[in-house]
């Protein structure tokens, strides 16, 4: 340091000397740098003071009360659902108590994590990717559970909870199941618990559930669901960043079970309904009917004809509602979700007797003989003939034929003969009267009846039917030609073929209508809702009014005369199988052509329906055999399967029926 | 006289160690001493609290060893405020070729961590050497800068000078540790700024500094080439949207904010602090060691870590004006602002200000390679104070 001085001092006279090394200091230029660097760290500094007071005093609490729920795992309790039963407070559907395994998300580690799921899933025998693609799903509410397998074994239970932690984020919940103990019976009806879907946790009615939740997804669960489901407990746990548990469990809210729900099903009728389905079906694969080998299905409706109280719903194919208790395993679930696999089985999810439309056939006659004599189109004892075939000359002088089923016959006869003998050529002839009119007062008084629109039974979802009018001609169809109502769409509608289609649900409440005097009930299965302690909850009255309709009493005489002949004449089509029933019956048969476009050909419907005793109806039964053949082969035996269980006839009591070839 | 001149030759070189410690002792930088064992000693009573819970059975674990990290580092600051800061200058150049040849090292030696590869075992301790290698850097291109002072404003010395801190950052980012990559390039900025490179080339490269930033971040993505690990670039995305995938790469902010938060004014205690000691904050005894400390000892406990922090940086920068050389200024602002660098960039970081990389908090996190590293510069800076100019 001693040059300094030097240099300075020589600066002063004399120009730098080169060889001189300048010594260092802080220049001016150096000090505004360091300046530049004090006021950036000055700077930096400030800027972390105010952030941490803003995050610490300002926000503080806030953060505070974040940290502390940070380490709260709120469990929720699920709630045991309401037991179902049936008219006579047997168990439809009831409920066992099992173990499930959920995950947390929040408290899977984060490394191996697929590895752990992978172990788990060998362990429960679920698929790991279904499992982490669950997890995934939860991604933005990770404190939420995911359902793993519910209803676990003694053993895989005994494996998991010696390895609980092996499994961080796992724990096992008490859980519920839904139990059957009528196994496959009324499956369709009873419907099943599942997993609360995205879309129905967006519906205001599905506001208080979270993912993981179980409802009603279909039949009675779903209806019923408000009832059935009780309100889920609250359990607080205090865990880990792993997960585990670091305190006891602190019950918050106790849950609350959910209420019994009683039908209006009788468990006896519906066992004897399903029976008879197969029993029909066996019947009718035994028959040499053309396409009968094909019988593969069917639905069986029995009401009582005086409330709409449904007393039995069977279908055929079904399947095991066990399926979808706990977490469902989807391979077993494709026959019902997966269109080509439910195909191959005969679509087994579809519930036939709601759901399920075909042309009603002869079993649509009494509509047509009750709306000929409403509007006044024929007298009830007019006669008319019946012949082996009609033909019908339309104005531009072609002659339409339109053949009976039965060729030997050839006489004239009045309404109940003709409802009798089911005369295909007597209602041809109210077809053709009708046509003659604007109006459509037969499509006016199927409505009325309650064909083409859904009855409004509490399950679904339910098909509508359809009874086509000209002006829906003209709107279905774009064809000029095929957009005309012709004189055959009459005349096939009166005899129920063409384009008309039903449920045996829509046709077994016609038939109340005769069978009661005139009222339309609304089909339901609700009978009652009781709390815990077997008090009805529910506000009486619950049931549906039924609907008087302006139907005159002599025309409904006229049909029910016929009906019962049509099972009490020597020529009616279901005398053989019901003349020696113990308790009057009447009905109709029907054989309704259907397409069939796997075969290229029609194939005949099977149809019965009728009501009992015949003074005073109490039932009415609609039976219905896919490809069955003719009404009297299969479905009338299936039918009186069912009224012989309502009316506790015993078998022996019945006379043997011989199969008649009969419409 | 034998004795006499022996006695008067002993006590000569009495008088002379008497004479230069008491002149080391007058231009030692006591105030700059004090504080940074103030820092290391409150980083010890701060990591007691923050790793009580993280070895089971032994609370004192992370204590220990770190507090035998705070010796050893210690001595080396002790020994590195006597050396001469102009033996660096003088072998620069090896001092430069060490750091390399530390980082390659790291490459065939280097034991993996966490997704890295940063770290090389040496018998029951690890060595962390882009740690040293920050110091050792700086020292050797502060050389360099030195050798080019009167030459600095031309543009073949700033581009030496970028090529000469590329290569260690470059090395060290591939492991990949894109922090201590980061720190490399803010001491560069710092050297050639003290060194007087000219406004115009700092202003060049801090916008190629951006431009890079984006490049790698945005546009080379977008076409396919990703030049960073996805975590990292999670990382980068989380730092932009919190709300981006809570679970994963913005978990760690959100629950060292959450941390933080808590912490209030007088903080959560020991006992109370759930998210350290339930695990909630990861890392809390190393990256997010901020995080952890403020959850328990709030506000004030953070406040008093910071200003001890604004201290010593206060303290370095002053070394640096009492420089007698260039090459001590150069290295002195190089160390004091790597040094500012990381501080902000880790509080940052768990406050949500800077975006997540795995820089340690200087003096507090656990660490030994960081914690002797940090110590050292502060030795080099206190030989550079004590050789400095008359005041």
């Amino acid at each position: 340091m001693a040059s300094g001085g030097n240099g300075r001092g020589s600066g002063r006279f004399l120009p730098p000397d080169p060889r001189v090394v300048e010594p260092y200091r802080l220049t001016p230029k150096l000090a505004l740098r360091l300046a530049v660097l004090g006021a950036i760290t000055l700077g930096v500094f400030v800027v972390l003071f105010l952030r941490l007071w803003a995050l610490q005093v300002l926000s503080g609490d806030q953060y505070l009360r974040a940290a502390q729920n940070n380490q709260l795992r709120t469990i929720r309790v699920e709630a045991p659902r309401g037991v179902i039963r049936d008219r006579k407070g047997r168990i439809l559907v009831g409920n066992t108590a099992g173990i499930a395994v959920k995950l947390w998300p929040a408290d899977l580690p984060e490394k191996g994590r697929y590895q752990m799921l992978k172990r788990l899933g060998k362990v429960l025998e679920v698929p790991a990717p279904r499992i982490a693609r669950e997890v995934d799903k939860r991604a933005h509410d990770p404190l939420n559970p995911v359902v793993v397998k519910e209803n676990v074994t003694r053993a895989e239970l005994f494996y998991l909870s010696e390895r609980r932690d092996e499994f961080p984020g796992m724990r096992l919940v008490k859980s519920s199941v839904r139990a059957y103990p009528y196994g496959t019976m009324a499956a369709h009806v009873l419907g099943h618990v599942g997993e609360v879907t995205e879309d129905q946790l967006k519906k205001r009615s599905y506001a208080e559930l979270v993912p993981g939740d179980k409802v009603g997804q279909a039949g009675v669960e779903a209806a019923f669901d408000r009832y059935l489901r009780g309100t889920p407990g609250l359990d607080r746990l205090r865990v880990d960043s792993l997960g585990q548990p670091r305190s006891d469990i602190t019950p918050l809210k106790l849950s609350t079970p959910g209420n019994d729900v009683e039908l209006t099903i009788d468990a006896d009728l519906q066992f004897a309904a399903e029976h008879a389905l197969q029993h029909g079906i066996q019947i009718a694969r035994n028959s040499e009917c053309y396409g009968c080998w094909n019988a593969n299905g069917g639905a069986i409706v029995a009401m009582d004809a005086r409330n709409g109280e449904v007393l039995a719903l069977a279908s055929s194919p079904t399947f095991d509602p066990r399926v979808f208790v706990g977490k469902p395993n989807p391979w077993r679930l494709r026959p019902l979700l997966n269109s080509n696999a439910a195909k191959r089985r005969n679509y087994p999810g579809l519930d036939r007797a709601i759901a399920g439309v075909y042309p009603a056939g002869s079993t649509f006659k009494p509509v047509t003989a009750l709306a000929a004599l409403e509007d006044y189109r024929v007298s009830p004892y007019e006669a008319l003939p019946c012949t082996p075939s009609y033909t019908y000359v339309g104005d531009n002088g072609v002659p339409y034929l339109f053949k009976n089923w039965n060729p030997y016959v050839n006489t004239a006869i009045t309404m109940p003969i003709a409802l009798a003998w089911s005369c295909d050529t007597y209602f041809y002839e109210l077809g053709v009267r009708f046509y003659k009119l604007r109006s459509s007062p037969l499509q006016q008084w199927a409505k009325t009846f309650g064909f083409g629109a859904p009855t409004g039974l509490e399950l679904g979802p339910e098909a509508p039917g359809l009874i086509p009018t000209p002006e829906w001609r003209r709107n279905y169809f774009k064809d000029p030609i095929e957009k005309l109502w012709k004189p055959g769409d009459s005349i096939e509608l009166t005899i129920g073929q063409g384009e008309m289609t039903v449920t045996p649900l829509q046709l077994a409440r016609f038939y109340a209508v005769i069978a009661n005097g005139g009222r339309l009930v609304t089909p339901h299965v609700f009978k009652d809702v009781t709390n815990q302690s077997g008090v009805s909850i529910v506000p009486r009255p619950t049931q549906p009014t039924p609907k008087k309709i302006d139907v005159s009493a002599s025309a409904l005489q006229v049909v029910r005369e016929g009906l019962f002949r049509a099972t009490h004449d020597p020529d009616g089509t279901s005398t053989a199988i019901f003349s020696s029933f113990p308790v009057e019956i009447a009905g109709k048969t029907g054989t309704a052509e259907k397409w069939s476009s796997e075969y290229n050909r029609y194939f005949d419907q099977a149809w019965w329906c009728g009501y009992g005793p015949n003074d005073a109806p109490e039932i009415v039964v609609c039976a219905l055999i896919e490809n069955g053949g003719h009404g009297g082969t299969s479905a009338a035996p299936a039918a009186r399967e069912v009224l012989a269980n309502y009316f506790h006839v015993k078998a022996n009591e019945v006379g043997v029926a011989s199969s008649s070839e009969t419409d | 006289m034998v004795d006499y001149a022996g006695a008067r030759r002993r006590s000569t070189r009495v008088r002379r160690l008497e004479e230069g410690a008491e002149a080391f002792a007058r231009r030692f930088d006591w105030v700059l001493f004090g504080s940074v064992v103030a820092l290391v000693a409150y980083g010890l009573h701060l990591v007691a609290g923050i790793t009580r819970d993280d070895v089971a059975g032994s609370p004192d674990y992370y204590v220990i060893r770190q507090a035998v990290y705070a010796a050893v580092g210690g001595a080396a600051m002790l020994g590195a405020s006597l050396i001469d800061p102009d033996l660096y200058r003088r072998y620069w150049r090896q001092i430069y070729a060490v750091s390399l040849l530390l980082l390659l090292l790291v490459i065939p030696l280097g034991t993996e961590a966490r997704g890295s590869q940063r770290w090389i075992g040496l018998g029951s301790v690890t060595f962390q050497p882009s740690e040293l290698g920050k110091l050792l850097v700086v020292l050797g291109v502060a050389g360099f800068l030195a050798e080019r002072a009167r030459r600095v404003g031309e543009v073949r010395t700033a581009l030496g000078t970028i090529g000469l801190v590329a290569v260690p950052a470059l090395l060290v980012f591939v492991q990949p540790d894109i922090g201590t990559s980061l720190v490399y390039g803010a001491a560069l900025l710092a050297m050639l700024f003290i060194a007087g490179a000219r406004w115009l080339h700092l202003g060049v490269i801090l916008s190629i500094v951006a431009l890079t930033g984006a490049l790698v971040v945005w546009i080379l993505p977008s076409a396919g080439v990703d030049v960073l690990e996805p975590y990292q670039r999670d990382r980068l995305t989380a730092f932009v949207d919190r709300s981006h995938d809570p679970q994963g790469a913005s978990y760690n902010v959100q629950q060292s904010i959450l941390a933080i938060g808590a912490g209030g004014v007088r903080g959560r205690g020991v006992d109370n602090a759930t998210q350290t000691n339930l695990d909630y904050l990861p890392e809390h005894a190393t990256d997010f060691a901020f995080a952890s400390l403020a959850e328990q000892r709030g506000f004030i406990g953070a406040a008093i870590l910071l200003l001890l922090y604004l201290l010593v940086v206060w303290r370095g920068l002053r070394v640096v004006t009492y420089a007698s050389d260039p090459y001590s200024a150069i290295a002195a602002g190089g160390i004091v602002f790597a040094l500012m660098f990381q501080v902000f960039v880790n509080v940052g970081m768990t406050m949500g200000i800077a975006p997540v990389t795995g820089i340690p908090l200087p003096f507090v996190s656990v660490g030994g390679s960081s914690l002797v590293t940090n110590l050292l510069a502060v030795g080099v800076l206190q030989a550079i104070h004590a050789r400095g100019r008359q005041r």
